[in-house]
C-alpha cells in the first residue's frame, strides 16, 4: 500500500507499431489536482485510456489508490470517477435517469438523495427530467461531471472537462474541484488550455509526441517568474525616468516602449522603490502593470516551439 | 447482474422503436386475422353434406376427364373423403387453428425484430459513445456484456409472448374460441397430416425458440463486431433473409455436397420438425439440434473473447 492516489509506471501503447504512449510515469497524491498538458494528438486521451482500462496497455502498470489495476480491477474501477473526451449520453433518456443507470452500476448503493445533490452541484436541477438530446454541450459537460461523481470515487480523471463551459461555469467548475480536493479527492485534468490549467492545477505533467517532457509544480514556477518581472510603468516623462532608474542601478535594462511607458525587469520589491523614486523625483506616475510570463510561454520553451512563435510575432508587429 | 440487466431494459424501453415494434406486431396479428376471415372459407354446420356432393360431383368428372387430369382428380377424392372419415371440417375455424396457422407464420415478424434489437445492442453504444462511459464502471466487461444479451434475450422471449397473447385475442375475437384438441389436416411437404391443432401450435412454439436464440446471438455477434450500428443491423437483417432462402436451397445441395448439411443454414427452421420427422433421410431433430448447439457456443464464445479484448477508442 502506498500512499498516492494514482500511480503510473512506464504506460505505454503501441498500436501497429507506432508508438502513441512512450514509457510514461507519474504519480498523483491525495488531495491534488494534476495536469496532463500537451497539444492534439500529444497522447493525453491515450493515457487516460489506459488508466480506465479502455483500451490495453502494451506496457505499463497503473495503481489506484494501492490497488492494482490487473489484480483488483473492480476495486480499482471504483475508485475511479471519468469523463473521456465528450461525455456521451443515452440521448432519448432524462439526464436523470442516466445518472440512475450509472447509480446502478456503483458497487455500493447510491440513493435517490445522493443523485440529488450530484446534480444539484452541478447545476443541472431545471434540466434534469428532460431527455439529454435537448441538452446543450455545457450541460452535457455538467452531467458529465455529475456521473464522474456519483460514486464517490477517490480520483476523478476529467479529459477536457471545461470544453464547453462558460466562463462563470468554469470559474464554479474550478472552485468546485478544489472544494473536492479538501475532502481528500485527486483530480487528474487534462487540456491544452494553458490558461486554464495554470488557474486550476497544482502540478503538470507536459506530454509530447507521447512522451512526458516534463513534471512541474505550478505554484514553483509563478514563483520563479515572479523573481523578476517585468514591469510597465506609465509615466509622465520616460526619458527623465530611465535616466533616474540608471542613475540609482534600480532594476535591470528600462526599455522605453510607446508613448510615455518604459518597461523595466525588476522583482516586487524593487517596483515600489521605482515608484517612490520617480515620485520624489516629480515624475506623474499614472500606471504600473505587471507582464506576466504565463505559463503558455513557459509551455511553448519548454515544447520547442517558442521560437518559432517569436519569430511570428517579430514578423507580424 | 440484476441491475445491470434493469439497465438495458431501462434503455431499451427508452427507446421508441422498441415500443413501436411490439405495435406492429399487434397490428400486424390483428389484419392477418382479417384478412383470413375474409378469405378463409364458411364453416357450416352441414359441411359433410356439402363435402359429399362435392366428392360425388369429383367421381362424375373423373371418368368424363381426359387421362392427365385424372391423377389429380383421384387425389382431391381421397383428400375429401378422408375429411369424411376422419369427421374433420376442412374450413373449420378457432382461435387455435388461426394461431397454428397465421400467427406461427409471423414468427418471422419476430425475428426480424429480435434481430433488429440484437444487432443494435452493442453497436449502438458504439455509434453513441456511450461504450466508453458504460465500460469504465466496476464490472467486468464479460458480464456487461452478458447483461446486454439477456436484455435482448429478455426483448425477444417478450415479443413472442406479445405474438402468442395477440394471436390468442384477436383468434378468439374474431374466430371465436375453439377446441384444443380438435384434429385438422395439416398441409406439409410429403403430404396431409392429421395433426391435434392445440398440440401442433405448441410444438411449432418451442421448435421455433432455438432457432430464434440462435439467429438473435449471430445479430449479437454482428453488433459487437461492427462500431456502426447501421452496419451491423444491417449485416443481421442480410443474415435472416439469406437463411431463409438458403436453408431451401441447401437442403438441395446436400445431395451433391455432403458437407453443406453441417452448415447452419438448413437448421435454422426447426418447425418443419412439427410437420415431419426430417429434413433430410438422416437429419432428424438431434441432428438439427447438435449441429445448432455448436454454432451457438462458437458464436458466442467469438462474441464475447472479441469484446472483452477490444480496444474501445472512440
Ligand atoms: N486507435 C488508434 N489508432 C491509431 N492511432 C491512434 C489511435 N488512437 C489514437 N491514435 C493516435 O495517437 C495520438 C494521440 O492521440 P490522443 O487522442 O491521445 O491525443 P490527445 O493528446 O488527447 O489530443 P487532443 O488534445 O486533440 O485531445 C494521435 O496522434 C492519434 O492519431
Ligand atoms: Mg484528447
Amino acid at each position: 500500500m502506498t500512499g498516492k492516489a494514482l500511480e503510473v509506471r512506464s504506460l505505454t501503447k503501441k498500436i501497429k507499431n507506432k508508438v502513441i504512449v512512450d514509457h510514461v510515469s507519474f504519480e498523483v497524491e491525495k488531495g491534488e489536482i494534476f495536469g496532463l498538458l500537451g497539444p492534439n494528438g500529444a497522447g493525453k486521451t491515450t493515457i487516460i485510456r489506459m488508466i480506465v482500462s479502455l483500451i490495453g496497455r502494451t506496457e505499463g502498470s497503473v495503481h489506484v489508490n494501492g490497488h492494482n489495476l490487473d489484480g483488483e480491477f473492480k476495486e480499482s474501477m471504483s475508485e475511479i470517477g471519468a469523463i473521456v473526451e465528450n461525455p456521451e449520453f443515452y440521448k432519448y433518456l432524462s439526464g436523470y435517469k442516466n445518472l440512475l443507470h450509472y447509480a446502478n452500476m456503483a458497487r455500493q448503493k447510491i440513493t435517490k438523495e445522493r443523485i440529488e445533490e450530484v446534480v444539484r452541484l452541478v447545476g443541472l436541477e431545471k434540466a434534469v427530467h428532460q431527455k439529454v438530446r435537448t441538452y446543450s454541450l455545457g450541460m452535457r459537460q455538467r452531467l458529465g461531471v455529475a456521473q464522474a461523481l456519483l460514486h464517490n470515487p477517490s480520483i476523478l480523471i476529467l479529459d477536457e472537462p471545461t470544453n464547453g463551459l462558460d466562463p462563470q461555469g468554469i470559474r464554479e467548475f474550478r472552485d468546485y474541484l478544489r472544494s473536492l480536493t479538501k475532502e481528500g479527492i485527486s483530480v487528474i485534468v487534462s487540456s491544452h488550455l494553458l490558461s486554464e490549467m495554470q488557474l486550476m492545477c497544482d502540478r503538470f505533467a507536459i506530454i509530447e509526441h507521447g512522451k512526458l517532457i516534463h513534471v512541474s509544480s505550478i505554484d514553483t514556477l509563478k514563483e520563479a517568474d515572479r523573481a523578476a518581472q517585468n514591469v510597465v510603468f506609465e509615466v509622465s516623462d520616460s526619458d527623465q525616468a530611465i535616466h533616474l532608474l540608471m542613475e540609482h542601478k534600480l532594476g535591470a535594462e528600462a526599455v522605453k516602449s510607446g508613448n510615455g511607458q518604459f518597461t523595466v525587469s525588476v522583482d516586487k520589491e524593487t517596483i515600489a522603490a521605482v515608484n517612490q523614486l520617480l515620485v520624489t523625483n516629480q515624475i506623474k506616475v499614472y500606471g504600473i502593470q505587471l507582464v506576466t510570463a504565463t505559463l503558455e510561454d513557459r509551455f511553448l520553451e519548454l515544447t520547442g516551439k517558442g521560437r518559432k512563435e517569436e519569430e511570428a510575432s517579430v514578423l507580424s508587429s | 447482474m440484476f441491475y445491470l440487466v434493469k439497465n438495458e431494459m431501462m434503455k431499451l424501453f427508452g427507446k421508441k422503436a422498441n415500443w413501436i415494434y411490439i405495435l406492429i406486431l399487434i397490428i400486424a396479428v390483428a389484419i392477418g386475422g382479417m384478412v383470413q376471415q375474409k378469405l378463409g372459407g364458411e364453416p357450416s354446420q352441414n359441411w359433410r353434406e356439402k363435402t359429399q356432393a362435392e366428392v360425388t360431383q369429383l367421381q362424375k368428372d373423373l371418368e368424363a376427364a381426359p387421362d392427365e387430369e385424372k391423377e389429380w382428380i383421384a387425389q382431391e377424392i381421397q383428400k375429401k373423403q378422408q375429411y369424411l372419415d376422419e369427421n374433420i371440417d376442412p374450413n373449420a375455424a378457432s382461435n387455435w387453428h388461426f394461431m397454428n396457422g397465421t400467427v406461427i407464420g409471423m414468427g418471422t415478424l419476430v425475428t426480424l425484430f429480435a434481430v433488429i434489437v440484437a444487432s443494435a445492442s452493442v453497436s449502438s453504444e458504439f455509434a453513441d459513445g456511450t461504450i466508453k462511459q458504460l465500460l469504465i464502471r466496476p464490472h467486468q466487461r464479460w458480464v456487461i456484456l452478458l447483461s446486454k444479451y439477456l436484455s435482448v434475450l429478455i426483448y425477444s422471449l417478450m415479443l413472442l409472448a406479445v405474438l402468442i397473447a395477440s394471436g390468442y385475442i384477436v383468434g378468439t375475437l374474431l374466430f371465436g374460441s375453439g377446441d384444443f384438441n380438435a384434429r385438422f389436416v395439416e398441409i406439409t411437404l410429403e403430404g396431409e397430416k392429421i395433426a391435434v391443432v392445440g398440440t401442433q401450435f405448441l410444438l411449432k412454439v418451442l421448435y421455433y425458440i432455438p432457432s430464434l436464440l440462435v439467429v438473435l446471438t449471430i445479430a449479437f455477434m454482428l453488433s459487437t463486431l461492427f462500431k456502426s450500428q447501421a452496419l451491423a443491423v444491417g449485416v443481421g437483417i442480410f443474415v435472416l433473409f439469406l437463411s431463409s432462402t438458403l436453408g431451401g436451397i441447401m437442403i438441395l445441395l446436400t445431395e451433391k455436397y455432403t458437407w453443406t448439411k453441417f452448415l447452419i443454414f438448413p437448421h435454422l427452421d426447426l418447425t418443419v420438425y412439427a410437420l415431419q420427422e426430417n429434413i433430410l433421410q438422416d437429419v432428424t431433430l438431434p441432428v438439427s439440434l447438435a449441429t445448432l448447439a455448436v454454432y451457438y457456443i462458437v458464436f458466442l464464445l467469438i462474441t464475447f473473447a472479441f469484446f472483452q479484448k477490444r480496444d474501445i477508442s472512440i
